[in-house]
């Protein structure tokens, strides 16, 4: 469903990606492990076309969608939680969770709430927040705000960096359930964490990025049984 | 304690014209993300916009007001064409020298195309003074205060209970995030920006019959106030721009009836020097990015 083809990205003159290749199919939890400045961060920002790209494709559904601007490529049907949660602070959890739907085609009112509702029921705490501001939650409810908006779209496949990132343990639990609970419903995840043994866990397949390369890929299983990944990423 | 009155009346008229600049102002730094220096140039083709429409077509205010509407929402076009989307991806720092370039630019052909004399500028309506609770109070008064509060109501309208409205606002915020949402951010931020415009335009027509004379260079004293009003609500707040606009107003008013006349414009940059003195991050009630 989602291609990259030997894509790379320059900041300047350091590569962050020496031509990645990488693939995920409908249905899929495919995880992109790796350490700090591997990388991870760029090949999402270079699928979304909000880093230009050194060289390289992507393609979705068959469609070359490199050099789409990125409200497009969204409009496609690729939602991307970006790391850092990216919450509008001053609009409200409703109105966050709104424009999440921009990507769509416009809902009817009653559309909009009952998509709303059924957020809500993935994350019940922001049903008591609905009227606060973004800004003014705490970090592990913006994270669930910042998946709940990615999921407002309907997208086709969502993409998610680091949801795991700063949140106590129980938190993490929780939307690692939630992850696979978006894959029984039907829809494709691209994964991003640094938590490799969880990840790996809940993943189909994954990869490793190391400084711009991918290193090793497989099945989640194989992964976690493997040595390098073992020492590396897994302190065992 | 009569004229005391009178200069209280007078400044919140005056006042509520440099809030519609202000509020106009604060939207087009919210949705382009940096300060302008061509508001003024805007507020003054607004002007000249009604003020043909008045000449030529008829002495309408409702013609005035959809004249400098229109008007200042295809400048800001103009404008966003030329200085900021082609700048996107270049440092700040560009775009906001090109709007002090646009400004030269506006002013000077202003003068080239309008004549460079102070023009009378047309009533649309009779002036008439009325009581109202004891002050006495005239018609363009009442004019200028109704113009701004619908215009301001409208914007409100737009901004808080429309889709539009969450489209502008998060891409005052966070243009990345914007984009994810799947927000087209450089039509919005146009949009955005020919909004503010507009709102600065038809204030610019309320300035120029409330002087009833309209002049090519009326526009660098009136971007400036805007910019000092705008100031107050941190640049970006809509309803703190407002209220500083109408500080000036009644600071300028207050301020005359003291002392001369001729330091009318002191008042207003002594305000801003104080504001920024102050509090430099103005009142706004704007918490983190
Ligand atoms: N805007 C930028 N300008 C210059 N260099 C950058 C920029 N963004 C990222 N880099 C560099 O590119 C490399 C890859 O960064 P990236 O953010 O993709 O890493 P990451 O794998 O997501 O790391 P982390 O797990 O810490 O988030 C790093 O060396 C980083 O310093
Ligand atoms: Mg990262």
């Amino acid at each position: 469903m989602l291609e990259v083809h030997d894509l790379s990205v320059k900041y300047g003159y350091i590569n962050a990606l020496n031509g990645i290749d990488l693939n995920v199919q409908e249905g899929e939890i495919i995880t992109l492990i790796g350490g700090n400045g591997a990388g991870k961060t760029t090949t999402l920002m270079a699928i979304s076309n909000l880093v230009a790209k050194d060289g390289g494709h992507v393609f979705f559904k068959g469609m070359d969608i490199t050099e789409l601007p990125a409200h497009k490529i969204v409009q496609m049907g690729i939602s991307h939680v970006p790391e850092g949660r990216k919450i509008f602070p001053l609009l409200t959890v409703k109105e966050n969770l709104i424009a999440g739907t921009f990507g769509s085609k416009k809902k009817s009112a009653a559309d909009l709430e009952n998509k709303i509702a059924e957020v809500c029921t993935l994350f019940p705490r922001l049903k008591e927040r609905i009227r606060q501001a973004g800004g003014t939650l705490s970090g592990g409810e913006q994270q669930m705000l910042a998946i709940a908006r990615g999921l407002m779209m309907e997208p086709d496949i969502i993409m998610l960096d680091e949801p795991s990132l700063g949140l106590a343990p129980i938190i993490i639990e929780e939307i690692f359930r939630l992850i696979l609970r978006i894959k029984d419903s039907g829809k494709t995840v691209l994964l991003i964490e640094q938590n490799a043994a969880m990840a790996l866990q809940v993943a189909d397949r994954g990869y490793v990025l190391e400084r711009g390369n991918i290193t090793i890929e497989g099945t989640g299983k194989e992964l976690l049984t493997d040595e390098r990944v073992r020492k590396a990423y897994l302190g065992i | 304690m009569e004229y005391f009155i009178a200069q209280i009346v007078n400044g919140l008229a005056q006042g509520s014209i440099y809030a519609l600049m202000a509020i106009g102002y604060s939207v087009v730094v919210g949705v382009v993300g940096l300060v302008t220096f061509t508001h003024g140039e805007v507020i003054m083709l607004g002007a000249y916009a009604s003020y043909y429409a008045f000449t030529f077509v008829g002495e309408n205010i409702f013609l005035g007001i959809i004249a400098a509407f229109f008007a200042s929402w295809f400048i800001g076009i103009f404008v966003y064409k030329i200085c900021y989307e082609r700048f996107f991806d270049s440092p700040r720092h560009i775009s906001l020298i090109c709007t002090i370039g646009m400004s030269m630019l506006l002013k000077n052909l202003a003068q080239i195309v309008f004549g460079p004399n102070m023009k009378a500028m047309p009533q649309p309506i009779a002036l008439n003074f009325v009581n109202v609770l004891g002050v006495r109070i005239n018609t363009i008064q009442i004019l200028i205060i109704f113009v701004v509060l619908s215009l301001s109501l409208g914007l409100y309208i737009v901004n808080n209970k429309t889709q539009w409205g969450i489209r502008l606002r998060a891409v005052s915020q966070d243009k990345q995030a914007s984009a994810l949402m799947g927000i087209n951010v450089r039509r919005t931020a146009m949009i955005g920006n020919s909004i503010g415009c507009s709102l600065g335009g038809v204030a610019g027509m309320l300035i120029a019959i409330y002087y009833q004379s309209i002049l090519p260079t009326m526009g660098g004293s009136l971007g400036l106030k805007a910019f000092s009003s705008a100031v107050l609500g941190g640049l970006t707040e809509a309803s703190a721009s407002a209220l500083g606009g109408l500080l000036i107003g009644l600071i300028e008013n207050l301020g005359t009836s003291v002392l001369s006349n001729s330091y009318r414009d002191v008042f207003a940059f002594i305000f801003l020097v104080l504001v920024l003195i102050i509090k430099p991050e103005g009142f706004s009630k704007k918490v983190g990015g």
